[in-house]
């Protein structure tokens, strides 16, 4: 028998990583659906969260699937008739014959942060400008500079080589020679300050009775993926958390997160307690301001006025005011009880506001989870899109 | 270790004198992650691909979680190796040793094997060699997805024309000389006659199940496409007996492992516990949804030694397979010693299986009638565990496809819409199939084209 090196062997070991690597690649083709997937929006933020994933597809000829499946042999006592197992297909044991390769589920550990990298990278808080009264400097190092000593690990080995060789070519050797301290070189570092515009985020949210828990989820799901976002790729953001019902309050995160509903609607009030904490706190010389409003737009009707007021008065103020309605229908929507013919004729706050044709206002409506994506894409996309 | 060795030796001198005939052994002790890897290819050098990554994962969490543990793995070649987990007790290296033997001498003898590459070894390292060459010249992802389309029909060979076939003769007149009557030789009156047909009208002349070679053949394929096809097609046709002979081949090791071990003596007392104890597990007889195959083919073996002597299981091991094997010996009494069913859903009315139907849960237990019992065994050996496809014709660059068994099954539409695609690719001319929808609701022709996927109904004229 012989001792091989076993332990270099690392083909499966490469091969595993390559179908990670595919896997990864459909996960980033089926972002709009895993990104509504509870299990993250409800995990500890910036933990490792565990996605079901399919194993890849291969494709070949094969049976379709019999929906008398499980079927196969087995054996022990009963008659013909007797019930030997109960439970849906997936709740069986897997490893039975007649399973078909390819529906096997294995998890993949994901952090949320990879997850937003992947989403996100690409997007921007639109309307970014310098704000010339207040700037923070973000300060970080880069490797740009060459010096005669250093640190070992970083030395320059391509200067390096080339110094050994002008120094050998001044002597008339057109060659490598031996290596001398005179030499080396190596990379060090300078800190690099860059200039960061300040930017302050408001997000408000309905909280309202009408507010079902699938609303409300796909409120908080957009706020999640937007706090991901800026905290991923903006050092100096500040965001402010409001909820409302008829009345709002500025909430921290977590509860932001948290909350739960009652109450009546009036969205007026989010956007006044926005607009006046803007004033006091981030004045827009200051301050690139943004502010996202969800809602699923069962406003008090005599409302809405003072909302198109307020947004425009948040226009001036900020650089980006996004409203999102989340048409979602279900029974708890007080107008949907009603005829069709009084809720078509209803001025919804997204109508009133769509009026406004302001560049700087966006309004979408999301009518399911995966919308919450392109709403995502549509707010962040930059001014040349949105523009 | 030598100790191991030298007790390893004695075994195969016991398995020499019973009347097995084995290749030499080539033993190797390996850790778990390479244990793990060669159960996922197969080989221990094969051509690299995705796909043996995600089985790799999957049994190194099996294996992880205990839930399966892989003792050995045994390569048909000349010389065989045998691969043993490092952290095998000596016992259960013994006891392996008996069973490799077994194996290897299944492989050497049984017919199905004797067209096999006993070279293959070398030969897969050579492919992987070749692959690697491929990918650095024409980049990972075209390679990598020429062996997807590889993977998608490597199943589809012809074992009847064999591996190594030659082209279709070309279109010509030829001139048969038959007899006029059948049976004229017999009667010592032979009279000819001369018949004129052309040959080659009509192709492929006959329906062609081998589609690797059909698009190696006469695809318009670059050369290294071609290899990249062939020796993933060669592969296939190595592990087809294998696929084969699955129940008997792991009955007759048992078997013998277990005659092997009664005469070797030299375990110890707490050894000949621990190995009566993992042999009990090796052929446990399974669950209620599940029969162990090394436990059926035992079985069955014993039953047939009591029955017609042990002369008739050297027999077996030349001339079956498992479709044969349990056509021939599982019998109505066995069957029934067994306590074998066949299960099924209990609900049947409606085609797709609906998770709020209480009858759909149900798994109730079919059939006892054993011949219903082989048949759910045999089914998924059929035509290497895919629906029969064949290449009907090409009528002027149309490759014109038809699935055999469509009236006894439906095909997975996804899966068969990305494989003609695939298909498509290779081809480079439309490409159509004939199958039918499930539950008797009519036949279709599906057809990809440079248009993309198209479904029609053909009507019963």
């Amino acid at each position: 028998m012989l001792s091989v090196p076993w332990d270099l062997r690392r083909r499966g070991l490469q091969d595993s990583r390559r179908h990670d690597q595919r896997v990864r690649e459909a996960i980033k083709k089926n972002l709009r659906h895993l990104i509504t997937q509870e299990a993250i929006i409800t995990s500890n933020r910036g933990h490792m969260i565990k996605l079901p994933i399919r194993y890849l597809d291969q494709y070949r000829f094969r049976y379709a699937n019999d929906p008398s499946d499980p079927s196969g042999v087995g054996h022990g006592a009963g008659e013909v008739g007797d019930v030997i197992a109960k439970g849906p297909h997936d709740a069986l044991p897997s490893d039975l014959p007649g399973d078909r390769p390819g529906e096997a589920i294995y998890e993949v550990e994901f952090s949320v942060e990879e997850l937003a990298r992947m989403m996100l990278q690409d997007l921007d808080l639109p309307w970014l400008e310098e704000k010339p009264e207040q700037q923070d400097f973000v300060v970080r190092e880069q490797m740009r500079h060459v010096a005669k000593t250093g640190l070992w690990p970083n030395i320059d080995k391509r200067r390096t080589l080339y110094q050994n060789l002008k120094r050998h070519a001044a002597k008339g050797e057109p060659r490598l020679g031996p290596l001398i301290n005179e030499d080396l070189r190596f990379r060090t570092w300078d800190d690099v300050k860059t200039r960061q515009s300040q930017a302050c985020v408001y997000m408000l949210m309905d909280r309202s009775g009408s507010m079902t828990t699938e609303k409300r989820y796909i409120a908080k799901c957009f706020f999640f993926w937007l706090v991901r976002f800026l905290k991923l790729k903006y050092k100096n953001v500040h965001m402010v958390f409001i909820a409302h019902d008829t009345h709002a309050e500025i909430t921290d995160e977590e509860s932001f997160f948290s909350i739960s509903n009652s109450g009546g609607t009036r969205c007026s009030s989010a956007l006044e307690l926005a607009l006046l904490h803007l004033r006091e706190h981030h004045p827009p010389t200051r301050w690139n301001n943004y502010v996202f409003h969800f809602s699923d737009g069962d406003n008090l009707p005599g409302d809405n006025l003072r909302c198109v007021e307020l947004v425009e008065r948040l226009l001036t103020q900020a650089r980006m005011v996004g409203f999102g309605e989340i048409t979602y229908r279900d029974w708890s929507s007080f107008y949907y009880s009603q005829s069709p013919a009084e809720t078509q004729t209803r001025g919804t706050l997204f109508q009133s506001l769509e009026a406004i044709e302001h560049p700087r206002l966006l309004v979408v409506a999301i009518r399911r989870r995966e919308e919450v994506y392109n709403a995502l894409q549509a707010f962040l996309a930059g001014d040349g899109a949105a523009a | 270790m030598s100790n191991l060795r030298a007790r390893i030796d004695d075994v195969l001198k016991i398995a020499r004198d019973m009347g097995l005939d084995f290749f030499d052994i080539h033993f190797e002790i390996v850790p778990f992650d390479v244990m793990t890897e060669l159960a996922a290819y197969g080989l221990p050098i094969r051509g690299q691909h995705w796909s043996y990554g995600k089985v790799y994962d999957r049994q190194r969490i099996h294996g992880r979680m205990g839930l399966s543990k892989i003792f050995e793995i045994v390569v048909n070649s000349d010389p065989a190796y045998a691969f043993l987990l490092d952290t095998n007790r000596d016992f259960e290296n013994i006891m392996i040793a008996a069973h490799v033997a077994a194996h290897v001498d299944f492989f050497k003898h049984n017919a199905l094997f004797a067209s096999t590459n006993r070279d293959m070894v070398n030969e897969a390292a050579a492919h992987a060699a070749r692959l690697d060459g491929y990918k650095e010249r024409y980049g990972l992802e075209r390679v990598e997805h020429l062996m997807d389309i590889a993977f998608a029909l490597d199943r589809h060979i012809d074992v009847h024309k064999g591996l190594y076939r030659k082209p279709y003769p070309p279109r010509q007149a030829v001139e048969i000389e038959r007899p006029e009557q059948p049976y004229d030789d017999l009667h010592g009156e032979e009279r000819y006659s001369i018949e004129k047909r052309v040959i080659g009208d009509r192709f492929p002349p006959h329906p062609e199940a081998d589609l690797l070679w059909f698009l190696i053949q006469y695809a318009p394929l670059e050369p290294w496409e071609q290899d990249v096809l062939s020796m993933i097609r060669e592969e296939a046709y190595y592990f087809y007996p294998q696929f084969m002979t699955k129940i008997l081949n792991e009955g007759w090791a048992s078997f013998w492992h277990a005659e092997i071990m009664l005469t070797y003596d030299q375990l110890s007392p707490q050894e000949m516990l621990d190995y009566a104890a993992l042999n009990a597990s090796v052929v446990a007889p399974g669950s209620n949804l599940y029969v162990n195959p090394y436990y059926l083919g035992y079985q069955i073996l014993k039953d047939v030694e009591r029955r017609f002597g042990r002369e008739r299981l050297f027999r077996i091991r030349t001339e079956d397979d498992d479709i044969s094997f349990l056509l021939n010996y599982l019998t109505e009494e066995l069957c029934e010693k067994l306590q074998l069913f066949r299960y099924g859903r209990r609900c049947k009315g409606h085609t797709t299986h609906r998770p709020d139907c209480p009858r759909c849960q149900e798994v109730v237990i079919v059939s006892r009638d054993v011949n219903e019992v082989r048949e759910a065994i045999v089914q998924e050996r059929y035509n290497y565990g895919v629906p029969r496809i064949v290449i009907d014709e090409v009528v002027s660059g149309t490759m014109r496809l038809e699935h055999v068994d469509r009236h006894e099954r439906a095909l997975d539409l996804h899966f068969t819409q990305k494989t003609l695609q695939y298909i498509h690719e290779l081809w480079k001319g439309p490409v159509t199939l004939v199958t039918s929808l499930p539950n008797g609701r009519g036949e279709i022709e599906l057809r990809y084209d440079a248009n993309g996927f198209q479904k029609t109904h053909i009507n019963p004229s």
